[in-house]
């Protein structure tokens, strides 16, 4: 047996400890490969998307790089820990320290070597189906699969550079100790929970602050306040676990009547030095797991953005154009043959708007032709609206005017042409974007239309007309080619004012929409991704420091089975030892993230009018469940070791 | 009146070499009885306190605890009759390192369910018993080895078990603490007249009992009683020993004789 023989053999029969380890690793390179395939591909053309995609990759990759580092050190480090006592005995039989750090070095990069292969062996694999879903929702028309050594390389050379780092960090860990230490393995329980009281109690404050502040923004929404939030549940969150949590548990242990019960004694005891030891470790899963919840309950909220987007813009394309617009017929044709070229169907309805004060407030007010309206909502298939002479229904860009007209300003007189005009109630369809309907406008019937013939006050009658071009497409998905010029003009002269300097005003929110949704896209795949792997690898931080500690726990077993507990006792016994270690800090994440969705609703409903309670809670369900099916599965591997 | 009775035990370990642990042991041990079972390494002393402890079963042969056979019990009250019926002392002392000296002795007792009033009262007790006073709410990891298997037998008296089981009680302390943890055990043998089965290699250990078994390789090979000093009760435990070196004390009788 050559020593490389031995390193291999090492690794390959303790399979069984490092499964865990592996499947985590393997699963974190396929994903930063995934990423960096998309992030090299050669046929995203568009400019923006080849941006997005770049950027959001690269910003996922680093988060997973640091976590990987970070993943990897730690689990190393347990592994280390746990088989310190073979250490002491190679040592003892005369290997020396230079071959032992040689040994470390080298399973260490056959774990590297073997996790690297397959994770990019499985990332090739899924390359095509991560393309396949990305294509469907940048709505591109081919993203096939490439051949490059960009990625490989760049994959190979940041998760090689991480072993090698974890393998010299590791040799650097076991080198100050003494063969006897080694020998006699680590036995280092650090048997008393300490803990400070005033940290205990700063860790509570800060949560407690954090979380009423949050309650608070609901109603004074304070972007710079978020950041102060953030800084003080993450302080908070670290000295619950280093220090309150102790706290807590001492109280308990304190009272006798309640402490001094069948299996709490145990429990409580064990779950405090749990605690006390892996405090640290419950802080970054705690985070992490926060941070996982968030990513992918933001992007499911999406989804039901864009059933309220599309709720909210019915209309696919709208130009309102002024009287003395000189390039309404250019960019209509324009438009219109965008389309064409896009290989869209449309239906195109033109409004001619005419301006007049109304009697009740003084002000001009725009009027739509009833058949008009009518023409559009048989496009949109929304119900037609049917008037009679004198009648009328409000447009409005707000709901509360309802309520005032309700109150008795139902008559007005449409002062110019003095035609007296009820208003029956409301137009309930958003179909004319808010911002051409300034204040209010009505729609009246084609008879009082034809009868409004003198112009505004103080103007030609040319100059009292507007008129609006509204695009039906029922792929409105598919027009963010449509009408980019335009769109570049006025986000360019509008910026964020409210005035428009153009004689015209043009919306498409099939663009729009593409530009959020390929935000979000991206979120998703990222959050998803990067969620998978950090909910993988907190699971396995669990799994690790169970088996490095199983030893100690097996005899403990061992010697309360002999005080005579039953086996249903113990299992009652490991369900209150791993139930916190399992739980708790998903329980801390899982209240950060309801309220961090708290925060984020009222940050939303600034944005739009969405809710998204209804995905915040199936994702905190679906995330229930995941984390009870690891608990159980874990749970068995756990009694059967113990009862063995 | 026996407390525990065993007839023709035999335990064979299964597996790719079988292995006949216990050959056809029988003996009895008297209510109030303090006995030793010595034997060297492999003589299947092990073996025996696991049968007596009910946590391993005989592969054949009899065994009577106070008056039940825990071979018939089903196995979730064979852990109740070990809770109520036994006493258990280590030599690593298996103490929970996390609970106090205080707690590790009413462990039993809050198994068992007890009021927090009893609880109190008998841990005060046994405390002032053990001179354990001043250290009751101390971690295991800031006694002293001896303080830790003083702690260890009073878990094992607090419900007052019927018999207590001890394996190499004092295998891991000094002279001076195992001669306060012997002292202790024989005391509160004499006292409260509670049963002790104690495996031991230490002779002088075995010198404190009433009566010590020898065994070897799973069989019984000898049994001696205490007479009335100490002193020559060790000496004879020692040649018992020697005899029990076996091969190697007539190899060298055959060598004096030629």
């Amino acid at each position: 047996m050559t020593f490389q023989q031995f390193a291999y053999h090492n690794v390959i029969r303790n399979s069984r400890i490092y499964a865990a380890f592996f499947m985590a690793s393997i699963f974190s390179v396929m994903v930063f490969f995934v990423y960096s395939m998309l992030m090299f591909h050669p046929n995203i053309e568009d400019q923006f998307l080849r941006d997005v995609a770049f950027g959001g990759m690269l910003v996922a990759q680093v988060i997973l790089i640091v976590f990987t580092m970070f993943f990897l050190f730690y689990s190393m480090s347990a592994f280390l820990q746990a088989r310190l006592h073979e250490f002491g005995v190679l040592l003892n039989l005369g290997m020396e320290r230079q071959q032992l750090n040689r040994l470390i070095f080298l399973e260490t990069m056959i774990l590297g070597f073997i996790s690297i292969t397959i994770g990019i062996f499985f990332g090739f694999s899924f390359s095509k189906f991560f393309f396949m879903i990305i294509r469907e929702l940048f709505l591109l028309d081919s993203l096939p699969l490439y051949l490059s050594w960009k990625p490989f390389a760049l994959t190979i050379i940041v998760f090689l550079s991480q072993f090698i780092i974890i393998s010299i960090s590791s040799v650097v860990f076991i080198r100050k100790k003494e063969v006897v230490q080694l020998i006699k393995g680590d036995g280092k329980f650090s048997e008393v929970a300490t803990y400070k009281k005033g940290n205990a109690f700063l860790g509570l404050g800060l949560l407690v602050v954090a979380y009423s502040l949050v309650i608070f923004s609901v109603f004074h929404m304070n972007i710079f306040m978020s950041l102060l939030i953030i800084f003080m549940a993450i302080i908070g969150t670290y000295f619950f676990y280093t220090d309150s949590m102790l706290y807590i548990l001492d109280i308990i242990r304190r009272k006798e009547r309640l402490y001094w019960h069948s299996f709490r004694l145990i429990a409580f005891a064990e779950a405090s030095i749990k605690i006390r030891e892996n405090a640290r470790m419950f802080f970054v899963v705690t985070i992490v797991s926060t941070i996982a919840f968030l990513s992918v309950g933001v992007v499911t909220s999406f989804t039901s953005f864009t059933a309220q987007y599309r709720e909210l813009n019915p209309v696919s394309i709208f130009y309102a154009s002024d009287w003395d617009n000189p390039f309404e017929e250019a960019d209509i044709m324009k438009l219109s043959q965008e389309l064409q070229r896009e290989g869209l169907s449309y239906e195109l309805v033109k409004f001619n708007v005419k301006k007049q004060t109304s009697s009740n407030s003084h002000e001009p007010v725009n009027v739509i032709k009833e058949s008009e309206v009518n023409s559009l909502a048989v496009a949109l298939k929304i119900p037609l609206i049917d008037l009679n002479q004198g009648e009328a229904l409000l447009v409005s860009s707000t709901q509360v005017n309802f309520d005032n007209i309700r109150s008795g300003m139902e008559q007005t007189v449409l002062e110019e042409s003095s035609i007296p005009i009820q208003i029956k109630g409301m137009y309930k369809h958003p179909i004319f974007p808010s911002f051409v309907i300034k204040n209010r406008a009505f729609i009246i019937s084609d008879e009082d239309f034809s009868l409004l013939t003198e112009p505004l006050f103080g103007f030609g009658v040319e100059e009292s007309k507007t008129t609006f071009f509204a695009f039906h497409v029922s792929d409105w998905l598919r027009t963010k080619d449509v009408g980019t010029d335009l769109d570049k003009i006025m986000t360019e002269t509008m910026g964020i004012s409210e005035v428009n300097p153009n004689p015209f005003y043009f919306v498409n929110p099939g663009l729009n929409f593409s530009v959020i949704r390929a935000t979000f896209a991206l979120l998703l795949f990222t959050g998803l991704l990067v969620a998978a792997v950090l909910l993988l690898a907190a699971g396995s931080f669990v799994y690790f420091k169970l088996y490095t500690d199983l030893d100690r726990d097996k005899k403990q077993y061992d010697v309360l089975r002999r005080m005579g507990v039953t086996d249903q006792e113990l299992v009652k016994i490991v369900n209150r030892q791993l139930v916190p270690q399992f739980f708790l800090p998903w329980g801390l994440a899982m209240v950060h993230s309801t309220f961090s969705f708290i925060f984020l609703q009222a940050f939303w409903v600034d944005l739009a009018a969405v809710s998204i309670a209804m995905e915040m809670l199936i994702v905190l369900i679906v995330f229930t469940v995941i984390q009870v099916s690891y608990f159980f599965l874990i749970r068995w591997r756990y009694i059967a070791h113990i009862q063995e | 009146m026996s407390i525990l009775i065993l007839e023709e035990v035999t335990k064979v370990y299964e597996g790719k070499v079988a292995h006949l642990a216990i050959n056809q042991l029988s003996f009895e041990v008297e209510k109030g009885e303090f006995i030793a079972v010595m034997g060297p390494s492999g003589s299947g002393k092990t073996t025996l306190l696991n049968i007596i402890s009910t946590i391993d079963r005989p592969t054949s042969g009899d065994i009577t605890i106070s008056g039940l056979k825990p071979a018939q019990l089903p196995k979730n009250d064979l852990s109740l009759f070990r809770r109520r019926e036994l006493g258990f002392v280590f030599q690593d002392f298996n103490l929970l390192p996390a609970l106090t000296v205080e707690e590790n002795m009413v462990l039993p007792l809050t198994l068992d369910g007890r009021s927090i009033e009893v609880m109190k009262a008998k841990v005060q007790h046994i405390a002032e018993h053990l001179n354990l006073t001043s250290i009751l709410q101390k971690r295991p990891s800031e006694i002293s080895g001896g303080q830790a298997q003083r702690t260890a037998i009073g878990r094992a008296l607090i419900h007052e078990p019927s018999i207590i089981l001890a394996d190499e009680p004092t295998g891991n302390l000094d002279s001076k603490a195992a001669k306060d943890v012997l002292e202790i055990l024989s005391q509160v043998n004499k006292e409260s007249k509670t049963t002790i089965m104690m495996v031991t290699h230490d002779p002088i250990a075995a010198s404190y009992c009433d009566r010590v078994l020898f065994i070897k390789d799973g069989e019984y090979f000898n049994e001696i009683y205490k007479g009335d000093l100490r002193q020559t009760f060790f000496q004879r435990i020692l040649n018992v020993l020697s005899l029990l070196g076996g091969g190697g004390v007539n190899d060298l009788s055959t060598i004096r004789l030629s």
